[in-house]
């Protein structure tokens, strides 16, 4: 039944640049608002083979582009989107395509048909406690979206890694301050990118990217300029593009 | 089993390298028991791909078969390595 003034349902909705971390959720306004304009929209995501639906995002978006974090890597996703206004909220639009939560180099790969695993002798390597080589900073940190709702940054990993895998905490700035906050307070992050929500709007940030592995954290990249959490959907080019 | 020996007090480095499609799941187990990442334990793949545990200042009761095993959709497998810790050497003050 539909409720009296709401919007219509969205439109065609995308997946981009998926990856292990985020899929980028694109789609199209409806072409009847209902009563009033859009306040926003709902993006829901489901795990494929399952019935449960869960909102992404708690407060609604202006932009009709989200990246969806929060996704269990290798898990395929359908997403759906509704529309809000003051009479209430929209139907949910037809679903995505379904998106596999990973990095395109690891698609690839799966492509080739399934083979069993095999696991090569185990090496051992005794070592000191006080050997551990911190990470180097890593370099070129670039914003690669900025809208109101999110920034998305993304960067290089270090040239000295350590012999480790190597991790990132990324930090913010309000310009004209010198407090940097840690935006990842708990986990660090595996891929050298990262979304992030709950900027201030009409503040302007800057930001910038330390590595860590086991023998601690490193020294912080050089820092992004500022960039204004505003209306202005900029989408610089990201690096190697 | 092959056997490796740490001194006590030292870390212990496991390195197994692993194929198959889908990327397998791997697990690490001590004389049964599942391991979890955690204060004493270090597991992460290394940057040459290489699945890695990491037994940081060992003690005795780190002694024990220690088993890399993958597992994905077309089957499943296991590496064991024995480890056992030797006493540090004695110091004078």
């Amino acid at each position: 039944v539909e409720v009296e003034g709401v919007p219509v349902a969205p439109l065609d909705v995308c997946c981009h640049d998926a990856n292990k971390d985020y899929v980028v959720v694109t789609w199209k306004q409806p072409a009847v608002e209902g009563s009033s304009s859009i306040l926003g929209y709902y993006i829901d995501r489901r795990e494929v083979g399952t019935q449960h639906w869960a909102q992404c995002n708690d407060v609604p978006v202006k932009y009709a582009r989200f990246p969806v974090t929060g996704l269990v890597e290798g898990r395929s996703y359908i997403f759906r989107v509704r529309a809000l206004n003051k009479a209430g909220v929209s139907r949910p639009s037809r679903v995505s395509e379904a998106v596999v939560a990973m990095d395109p180099s690891d698609r690839a790969r799966l492509r080739a048909g399934p083979s069993a695993p095999w696991t090569g002798i185990i090496k051992f390597t005794e070592e000191d406690p006080t050997v551990g080589i911190i990470p180097g900073e890593p370099t070129d940190v670039v914003v690669t979206e900025a809208t109101k709702s999110y920034v998305v940054l993304a960067w290089k990993p270090p040239v000295q890694r350590g012999h480790e895998g190597v991790m990132y905490y990324i930090e913010k700035c309000i310009s004209g301050t010198d407090s940097w906050q840690r935006v990842n307070t708990g986990m660090p992050v595996k891929s050298p990118r990262f979304a992030m929500f709950d900027l201030a709007e009409g503040k302007s940030y800057s930001f910038r990217v330390r590595c860590c592995n086991s023998a601690g954290v490193g020294e912080a990249s050089v820092a992004t300029g500022d960039i204004t959490v505003g209306d202005i959907l900029d989408l610089p080019c990201a690096p190697g593009n | 089993v092959k056997m490796f020996a740490v001194t006590e007090g030292k870390h212990a480095k496991f390195r197994c390298f692993v194929t198959g499609k889908p990327k397998p799941e791997i697990i690490w187990r001590k004389d049964g028991k599942l391991i979890l990442s955690g204060r004493r334990y270090l597991l992460y793949e290394d940057r040459e791909g290489y699945f890695t545990l990491k037994v940081l200042y060992c003690k005795q009761k780190d002694n024990g078969v220690y088993v890399c095993a993958a597992s994905n959709t077309a089957g499943q497998t296991l590496s064991a390595v024995h480890l056992s810790v030797k006493e540090p050497p004695v110091r004078f003050k």
